[in-house]
């Protein structure tokens, strides 16, 4: 797993450094909550780096499948899905996705599915 | 209670009323008819109320029910409908007159009084008889020619249709009427306290009157049992963090131990009426133990201060910016002008209440309900995740009302967790409709800056170099407060180039009320300091400022104080295409001075080079081909007033060559937009507009590859008729040198020069703005009069800035306090033009909203000291500080 490649801000609470990180070559920009900054740049790579380092020592085919509706509701929708349509999409219950990732849904699936926290300013 | 007999729009009715009641709440309350408003809490200062009452405009708030047996009353719904409107309405719409709309029935009211008895008045009657109608968002030009307008069809010298730019014709740079300015127009566009909700309770809150305590106590017994009281909520019935995190979590809905400046909110109350729930706040009494205040950042920063956040201390944020060798450049100059200022605090001052209704909507079978927030978001999206985590609750929509104005003020949210807070705890469904000062307490303010500058220039007058250091009041609470530092960063160059540049900028909570966006964020304050110290330095070295604005113009291919190079920068044809009416104004001040006496005449100068789209900066937007050839756009693009309903339908049909009628916006809805980021930092048109130009490439790129030319054959071929677009900023992501600070800044520029020109009575201090002239380049324009209508607004809010607006927590509680510019301080305004096209512009076009508060502070200013060498340091510029400024203070 490739370490930050650069913590590009101002001096300035940590809480809110965004992080630059090499993937494959590539850089890749995480906001201050891990959350990738563009979905477009998201890998399968990178979903399996974010959830060894959350814990999880491989994705199984429900992962994935959570993590593959997601990205195709975000594509379609340009948000994340609301709880229900996550239940509705997947088929699961949402304890079963909630215990299947660890953070739960949203800092857990919607973070290694790459979609991006909704933005405002003051952030940059 | 008395019996009435009223008709209204018409109807006669009868009324059994209580002899308090007024007639702005019998007509919106009783009778539904919410086309009159209310923002100045029933005290006749605003005439957002304003009907007609036996033929004379009448501010509603003030007219007793019971005074009015037998009258004939006409609203703005009595006029016309959006199917079959009254000239009037044609008029105002067909002006551009419209932009929030919150006024617009007052206005419209008052016109028709004074047309039905004048046909044809003067500018002069025009401004008498709107004169007790505040506008905020338009400012009075347009409002003022659509009465010109209206009086013009009334006597049949024209008709709408010669005015009306063909629907069918071209779509960019022509004035199609805001598509939704009609329903404005005729008062049926419903803002959050138009909302009808059944059995919904009231809301009223108790705020702090410390600005720092300790609290020991709420003592609610005596509230709870009074007449129509639901149940009172403090911090622990909240059930998430109860902290809106904007970016950092440090303001709560309700204060849980401690109140961090004067107004923050402690308790709520929710009572079968507003009167009930008022009535009951006032009897919760709290206990404080006052603490140490800190009033200053400089009380803030001091070494035993007491730190207001145990997570963040006082100094929160501090930002370089270090180019060249700024303290050696400036020992060189031969011209050097050191000296400080300052702005104040100030209130964004939109004319609606910070109003919200929120409910519980049954959900799917087996599904907890649906928590639905009905506020003024211009950023539902975000501010949705934010009062989900507070509240502790998922199952959530927001969804935007019409909105009486922004001005930036609505980057955060405010009453919407109050509301949705109260609608959990309570299972009822809430209306909280704060009062002025209650939406004065609530809500974010612009910062206050504190500026040291030294500017240097050589002998033959080019800019060496810059130092500044500033300080930030942050107040309370963080929000958008580090965007103020790093924006003024990031434009603190401004127009020019400078070699050199020193700056440091330090952000710092206080227990002042709490600072978020304002129209500009940032650099109004900064560009005061820059604009006044060019002419401070021109004035040291002999030069016309005019002459020294543009030879120290940035050239594409040098880079602003960031380091980071332009690649256009149309300014210097702004100078000189300003030359002429700079020349003309200065004659014409040199003719009146040479006369003599008291009132001195000056021309001043204010440049801007305002940026846009910062980096990792991003916006989606979905367009969807509809089965009867239509367009959908689906993007969360708030339109509190600007014209990004304009903005979208222009291009969309343009590009898809399509009527405006057939392009559907779904922007409102957090179930159905696509999160494309606040509609703040003039990025609506750059970027969202960007995003939804890159959707329909993309969709009629499918269609070309399907050779279809409507919805069946796209279908038919098997490809989607539903497609999404982006739009990045060239930089990923902000990188910024942590020692120097240079590094990203904003992608677009937009350009200004703006010239004052005022008369100051020396022997008052007043200061008269006779005229302001702007010329800018903002790219391709696709609306001329939505262009016009940021200017103008702006130029108002700025010369409200510049000379009379100041929020004083504890002081400042209604219009006339917070002095709110009126029609009779509005003055002439003319605007050139120039459409530079943006190589990564929107169809060529950037953004304009905030520009134009940019330089018409310091044009002002410099103005007057134009006019009677009075240099004011230290905003506003009221008429103590002129005379203090002339020595005779």
């Amino acid at each position: 797993m490739d370490q930050p490649a650069e913590a590009s801000r101002p001096a300035g609470p940590e809480a809110l450094q965004v992080q630059v990180r090499s993937f494959a070559g590539r850089e890749i920009v995480f906001d201050s909550e891990g959350f990738l900054s563009d979905f477009r740049q998201w890998t399968e790579e990178v979903a399996q780096t974010l959830a060894q380092e959350s814990g999880l020592e491989a994705l199984t085919d429900t992962h994935w499948q959570v993590i593959r509706f997601l990205r195709e509701y975000y594509l379609q929708n340009g948000r994340a899905p609301l709880h229900r349509e996550l239940k509705k999409g997947t088929g699961m219950s949402l304890l079963e996705i909630e215990s299947l990732f660890p953070g739960g849904i949203k800092q857990g699936a919607r973070r290694l599915a790459g979609l991006p926290n909704p933005k405002t300013c003051g952030q940059s | 209670m008395k019996k009435v007999k009223l008709t209204i729009n018409g109807r006669a009715q009868q009324f059994i009323v209580d002899p308090k009641r007024v007639l702005l709440d019998l007509l919106r309350e009783d009778l539904k008819l919410t086309g009159a408003k209310q923002s100045c809490d029933r005290k006749g200062q605003c005439g957002v109320c304003t009907v007609i009452v036996n033929g004379k405009a009448t501010r509603s708030c003030l007219a007793k029910v019971t005074d009015l047996d037998g009258a004939e009353v006409i609203t703005v719904e009595g006029l016309g409908t959006p199917q079959n409107p009254h000239l009037i309405q044609e008029a105002f719409v067909l002006s551009g007159a419209i932009q929030c709309g919150f006024c617009t029935p007052g206005m419209i009211m008052a016109a028709k009084a004074l047309l039905d008895e004048n046909p044809n008045p003067s500018i002069e009657e025009i401004k008498a008889a709107l004169r007790r109608i505040l506008c905020r968002c338009t400012g009075y030009k347009k409002i003022i020619e659509a009465v010109q307008l209206a009086g013009r069809f009334l006597r049949r010298e024209i008709a709408p249709d010669q005015v009306r730019p063909d629907p069918n014709g071209p779509k960019i740079g022509v004035n199609h009427p805001r598509p939704s300015a009609m329903v404005k127009a005729c008062g049926v566009a419903e803002f959050s306290a138009d909302i009808k909700v059944e059995g919904a309770a009231e809301l009223a809150v108790v705020h702090s009157p410390h600005a720092h305590a300790r609290i020991k106590a709420i003592h609610t017994a005596a509230a709870e049992k009074m007449p129509g009281v639901i149940g009172i909520m403090t911090a622990k019935d909240i059930k998430g963090t109860n902290r809106l995190k904007f970016v950092v979590a440090d303001r709560p809905i309700l204060c849980d131990t401690t109140v961090r400046y004067i107004g923050d909110p402690v308790a709520a109350v929710l009572a079968e009426t507003r009167e009930q729930a008022v009535a009951a706040a006032q009897a919760v009494e709290v206990a404080y133990e006052i603490l140490p205040a800190i009033k200053s950042p400089a009380e803030g920063m001091a070494k035993d201060a007491l730190q207001l956040h145990s997570e963040w201390p006082n100094l929160c944020h501090s930002q370089p910016q270090i180019r060249g060798d700024a303290e050696a450049a400036l020992a060189q100059s031969a011209f050097v002008v050191e000296t400080d200022f300052s702005t104040q605090m100030n209130h964004q001052a939109p004319l609606e209440p910070e109003a919200c209704v929120a409910y519980l909507e049954e959900g799917d079978e087996g599904e907890e309900p649906i928590l639905v927030v009905i506020g003024r978001s211009i950023n539902i999206h975000y501010h949705l995740g934010m009062l989900q985590g507070a509240l502790g609750y998922e199952n959530m929509r927001y969804e935007e009302a019409y909105s009486g104005g922004q001005f930036g003020i609505k980057i955060d949210i405010t009453s919407e967790g109050l509301a949705g807070a109260a609608a959990l705890h309570f299972k009822r469904p809430v209306r909280f409709i704060p009062s002025l000062t209650e939406s004065m307490y609530l809500s974010p303010k612009r910062h206050p800056f504190e500026m040291k500058m030294r500017l240097g220039a050589d002998r033959q007058g080019k800019l060496t170099g810059l130092t500044m250091d500033y300080i930030v009041d942050n107040g309370a609470y963080l929000s958008a407060g580090r965007a103020m530092v790093f924006r003024a960063l990031y434009m603190l160059s401004g127009s020019y180039y400078i070699p050199a540049v020193k700056a440091l900028g330090k952000l710092v909570y206080t227990n002042n009320p709490w600072g978020s966006a304002a129209r500009g964020a940032g650099p109004p304050q900064a560009n005061f300091a820059l604009e006044s110290a060019m002419d401070m330095l021109a004035e040291k070295i002999g030069m016309d400022p005019l002459q020294f604005r543009l030879i120290n113009s940035l050239k594409p291919g040098q880079p602003k104080s960031t380091d980071r190079v332009v690649d256009q920068w149309p300014f210097p044809e702004l100078v000189e295409a300003i030359r002429s009416h700079y020349n003309r104004a200065k004659k014409e001040a040199e003719d009146f001075n040479r006369k003599g006496g008291p009132v001195r005449c000056g021309v001043g100068l204010g440049t801007g080079a305002f940026g846009i789209s910062m980096s990792g900066d991003s916006a989606n937007v979905a367009v969807e081909l509809d089965p009867d050839g239509g367009l959908s756009v689906f993007a969360a693009a708030a339109d509190p007033g600007e014209g990004n309903d304009s903005m979208f339908i222009q291009i969309a049909a343009h590009l898809m060559d399509l009527p405006m009628s057939k392009i559907r916006l779904v922007t409102r809805n957090t179930e159905r937009t696509t999160a494309t980021g606040p509609a703040a930092g003039s990025r609506m048109t750059y970027m969202v507009g960007g995003a939804m130009v890159d959707a329909i490439q993309k969709l009629k790129a499918a269609m070309a590859e399907a050779r279809a030319t409507a919805y069946d054959q796209l279908k038919a071929a098997g490809k989607p008729t539903r497609y999404m677009g982006t739009k990045k900023n060239q930089d990923a992501a902000a990188k910024i040198d942590p020692v120097t600070g240079l590094g990203s800044s904003f992608e677009s520029q937009v350009h200004a020069i703006q010239m004052a020109e005022v008369e100051v009575n020396t022997k008052t201090g007043d200061v008269k703005v006779v005229k302001m002239t702007t010329a800018v380049d903002a790219g391709t324009v696709i609306n001329p009069q939505n262009l016009e209508g940021q200017l103008e607004g702006g130029v108002d809010q700025g010369m409200g800035f510049a000379l009379r607006e100041e929020y004083v927590a504890g002081q400042t509680k209604d219009w006339i306090t917070f002095r709110f510019p009126t029609i009779t301080t509005a003055c002439e305004m003319e605007h050139i033009i120039r459409e530079t096209p943006r190589n990564t512009g929107t169809l060529g076009a950037t953004g304009v909203g905030e520009m134009t508060m940019v330089p018409t502070a310091p044009a002002i200013t410099n103005a007057i000291f134009n006019a009677c060498k009075a240099r004011v340091r230290h905003l506003p510029a009221t008429p103590d500080k002129v005379l203090a400024a002339l020595g005779k203070a």
